[in-house]
């Protein structure tokens, strides 16, 4: 209750500061003051809900729905911190809570700037008010109380002291079809709690838990570093706009850019750090699979991209006069980024991805999904209406000449190649909102023309002047490096066997860049090391994608079958499946895989559990990380006999007439046999029973059998057919009026079962991936390359 | 001058010639009636839900895995994967098959389980209470 409070006064607070911040722009002198006031409050406010939810959770205060649906007893108090993002409440109020914060220090930075900080704030505060609807009580409210909505909770879930409450009868229901108790719980229930003294915490003992997927050391960090990412593309949007509100273009540029670098970087950490884990731990075997959900946030990361290749433009050329050219492209660049952030969250919230993507999305409701198109809208018409507003007056004032082959325009090209990129994305991605689909050979295809273009164009483009240079010049300072680049790739495309011609230019044109800004960052690292971000960020791409080309072109997969203490060899590695153990008070089964490659003997042990949360089989695994590659493996299911995960058991719906393959056999379903007075005894309630006539056909013998559907006294029972000699054993499972289901399986396979007991099998797929640390080593090198810039970018915006 | 938009509006259209061709070979359709998988003979995106009651079967020899699926109609049909269990598959709420409905079973040449994410509240089932 508190909590909702406490974020209804945020809104109100929001809003204020909203209202004051628009008067002080609009020229009021004694608004400041209280815009300041009530975004501080604001911040506060939201700062004291958060901080009640953590409580909440650490707590264990399940009266809370947010808490008791993504939180349990059994979480160490990492993961319950971590559960305040694990549900769409909370992740909500994520965004939030650290776009207040970077509100505060974008605050104190605009007011250290000249006169930006009233039309700067008001836009920013205007997307904190949307936040805050979205967590308020009418849409998204993490403190939602558990008997607001009228909600199942498993039985196991309350506290056994009160289950024979007398009132609590009504209360409980049964699922049929798996026998599992529950209990309703309603504003009714909560009540009767209430009159009897008991208070909602005590009878809700334990809570449902947090999904076994997101039970990953990733999943403390992966979400606030994205969310940082998100958040902070506000603020180059709010520069922009504050821009075309004042009809001043010069000073937000260098104000903003520092912004926008820091941004990207971070979104940029944000999304590799989910590729991370989805190869660490989701088993998809890869980091990346053009899945809806990723690309909806890289797309305002390759417009981020643009947007600082064209503001640098801008910046430069301010120096000689003027507001610089590429106004109009810059504008409309940052106003972009935030809006494709904002439609991200559309796409991915709002449950039309519904079919598309790995993760999956409960609809929230309409409410919802027209509030996220109502945030996105505001902002996309804010924005671009202002644009159109100052169109003609920037079009009148913004320098236009270009030389051919100057750095501005390789700078442009290099933005419009990026845009070109992103549109792809956005195209393949929005596809699923007009029920299509494409496949991810779309996205291939069409990305990796574009790669190359960008790593040619970074290359030369690093080598030409601002304003204008000399094709003779050019040519002369990029023989070296062409030549350089050219060696190297032969000798990759030749060692790596590449056979395919788009990989092969890729592959040079990512050397050629990386020998360009490898020679420029070595030039300057003894000299002014400010200079170097943008050189070490290309590097860090660069090598991204040699790994993305390594890991993915000769990437191998096979699959494996690993009998105790017997060796198996795949892709040069002796793997041998030597023992289990449980792990984590018995709940988890950890396999020990000795595996040798050469002379080195490695250890590796996939992870297998049955979890709880979704009684599904989870399967962990275990990557063995080697200089050049690593090899990965999954498991995939155990066999100790008896009690095996993987099911033997096939059945099968056969219709009369059909026939089908078993183990050398023919098994056809020919008629149903109903004997005279079976539908009157149907009627009457009486015994009866149906039968299905089946015809067995091996080397040309045939046997007829039937199975029977018997109703005894209400009880339905069914017949099955064993037979030594054709090895085969058959059961009815199912008898309907229009066909029947039967079990097959072999009668050798009981018995092998019993002497399989002492023969444990580890199915596992195993694969190699080649250079895949460079994908790591490319981020991390990529973002500390953001990071230089910043910095240099933070030094000119507070000059004078 | 003249020369730079024209040469620009080339490019544009060439590139986003080449987007629309590629976008309609690698387009899919979403198909969740399953009896309209099993007229056409294009590939499609079969969306339904996993015959918990029937299980799976994991062919060790052949590298197949079978299942079957059903749409909100009731109708059933038996899906064919060549290669292994995908992961979390017995966590799916839903399944969307892709591939081609030949010989009386769905080929799928991939399987996508939608299993519940962060961004998800998984519901107690309580249409069958």
């Amino acid at each position: 209750m508190v909590g909702t409070i406490f974020l209804v006064i945020a809104l109100a607070f929001s809003v204020m500061a909203l209202v004051m911040y628009y008067l002080s722009f609009k020229g009021y002198k004694n608004t400041l003051n209280y815009a300041r006031i009530s975004y501080h409050g604001m911040v506060m406010f939201i700062i004291a809900a958060s901080t009640l939810l953590w409580y909440a959770l650490l707590n264990h205060q399940y009266q809370y729905n947010y808490v008791f649906s993504y939180s349990n007893n059994s979480l160490d108090t990492g993961f319950l911190l971590a559960s305040f993002w694990g549900g769409q409440e909370g992740s909500f109020m994520l965004w939030l809570l650290i776009s207040a914060i970077i509100g505060v220090i974008l605050q104190s930075y605009t007011s250290k700037r000249k006169e930006l900080e009233p039309q700067v704030m008001a836009v920013f505060t205007l997307a904190t008010t949307f936040l805050l609807v979205m967590v308020s009580p009418w849409f998204k409210n993490p403190f939602e109380f558990i008997w607001a909505t009228p909600l199942f909770l498993d039985i196991s879930s309350i506290n056994p002291l009160y289950l024979e409450l007398p009132f609590l009868q009504p209360f409980f229901f049964t699922d049929n079809s798996s026998g599992a108790g529950f209990i309703q719980m309603n504003s009714e229930l909560h009540g009767l709690l209430a009159g009897s003294g008991i208070s909602v915490n005590e009878f809700i003992s334990d809570g449902r838990g947090l999904n076994p997927q997101l039970l990953n050391f990733w999943m403390q960090i992966h979400p606030p570093i994205l969310f940082t990412g998100f958040s902070m593309a506000t603020v180059p949007f709010a520069f922009a706009l504050g821009a075309l509100m004042k009809n001043d273009y010069k000073e937000w540029v260098r104000q903003a850019f520092p912004w926008l670098l820091a941004g990207m970087g971070i979104l940029g950490l944000g999304i590799m750090l989910g590729g991370y884990w989805a190869y660490e731990m989701l088993g998809w075997g890869g980091y990346w699979a053009w899945d809806p959900v990723e690309n909806s946030s890289l797309i305002p990361w390759i417009v981020g991209l643009a947007g600082i290749h064209t503001l640098l433009v801008q910046r430069k050329s301010q120096l000689k006069g003027g507001f610089g050219k590429f106004a109009r492209t810059n504008l409309i660049l940052c106003i972009l980024t935030y809006v494709l952030v904002l439609y991200s969250t559309f796409l991915t919230r709002s449950g039309v991805l519904g079919d598309a993507s790995v993760h999956s999305f409960v609809d929230p409701g309409n409410i919802v999904y027209f509030f996220l198109l109502l945030f996105t809208g505001t902002f996309l018409i804010l924005g671009l209406g202002a644009i159109v507003y100052r169109w003609k007056w920037l079009t009148d004032n913004t320098q236009t000449e270009v030389g051919l082959l100057s750095r501005e325009l390789a700078l442009f090209t290099a933005a419009v190649v990026l845009l070109a990129s992103g549109l792809i994305i956005l195209v393949g991605t929005s596809a699923p909102i007009f029920g299509q689909s494409v496949e991810t050979f779309f996205y291939n295809e069409m990305i990796l023309p574009i790669a190359i273009i960008i790593g040619l164009l970074n290359g030369l483009s690093l080598m030409m002047k601002w304003r204008n240079t000399k094709t003779k010049d050019l040519l002369k300072k990029s023989l070296p490096s062409l030549g350089i680049a050219f060696l190297i790739s032969v000798l990759i495309v030749v060692l790596g066997s590449i056979d395919e011609i788009l990989i092969m230019l890729l592959v040079f044109s990512m050397l050629f860049s990386l020998v360009v800004n490898g020679e420029i960052a070595f030039k300057i690292i003894k000299g002014n090391k400010k200079m170097l971000g943008a050189y070490v960020a290309h590097i860090g791409i660069a090598l991204f994608i040699l790994g993305v080309i390594g890991s993915s072109v000769n990437s191998q997969q096979v699959d494996v079958d690993l009998i105790k203490n017997e060796t198996v060899s795949a892709f040069g590695y002796e793997m041998t499946f030597t023992s289990w153990k449980p792990i984590d008070n018995n709940t988890k089964y950890s396999f020990n895989i000795d595996v040798k490659s050469g002379d080195s003997e490695y250890q590796v042990n996939p992870v297998m559990y049955v979890s709880d949360f979704n009684n599904s089989l989870m399967r962990i695994p275990a990557i063995l990380t080697l200089p050049t590659q690593d090899f990965y493996i999954t498991p995939l299911g155990y066999d100790e006999g008896k009690n095996s995960f993987v099911s033997q058991r096939e059945s099968v719906v056969l219709e009369k007439g059909d026939r089908i393959d078993f183990n050398g056999m023919y098994i056809a379903f020919t008629k149903f046999h109903l004997n005279e007075g079976v539908m009157e005894a149907m009627q009457e309630g009486r015994d009866f029973q149906m039968g299905a006539i089946l015809i067995i056909e091996k080397d040309g013998k045939v046997e007829e059998i039937e199975l029977l559907r018997k109703q005894i006294s209400g009880k339905v029972e069914f017949t099955s057919f064993a037979s030594e000699e054709l090895d085969i054993k058959i059961k009815l499972v199912k008898l309907t009026a229009v066909n029947v289901e039967i079990a097959l399986s072999r009668m050798v396979n009981e018995i092998e079962g019993e002497i399989a007991q002492t023969q444990e099998i580890l199915y596992i797929s195993a694969s190699i991936k080649p250079f895949i640390s460079f994908v790591w080593i490319g981020v991390v090198v990529m973002v500390v390359g953001f990071f230089i810039s910043v910095m240099r970018r933070l030094r000119d915006s507070l000059s004078k | 001058m003249k020369n730079k938009y024209i040469f620009g509006s080339f490019i544009i259209v060439v590139f986003l010639g080449i987007m629309i061709y590629l976008f309609t070979q690698s387009n899919i359709q979403y198909q969740d009636d399953f009896t309209e998988v099993m007229n056409t003979n294009k590939t499609v995106k079969a969306t339904g839900s996993w015959v918990k009651e029937k299980n799976y079967h994991h062919d060790k020899v052949n590298k197949t895995f079978t299942f079957y699926m059903v749409d909100d109609n009731g109708n059933e049909m038996k899906v064919v994967y060549k290669g292994s269990i995908p992961n979390n598959f017995e966590t799916a709420q839903s399944v969307v098959v892709t591939g081609k409905y030949v010989n009386g079973y769905f080929h799928a040449k991939d399987i996508l389980t939608k299993c519940p994410s962060k961004y998800e509240d998984e519901q107690i089932r309580t249409s069958t209470l």
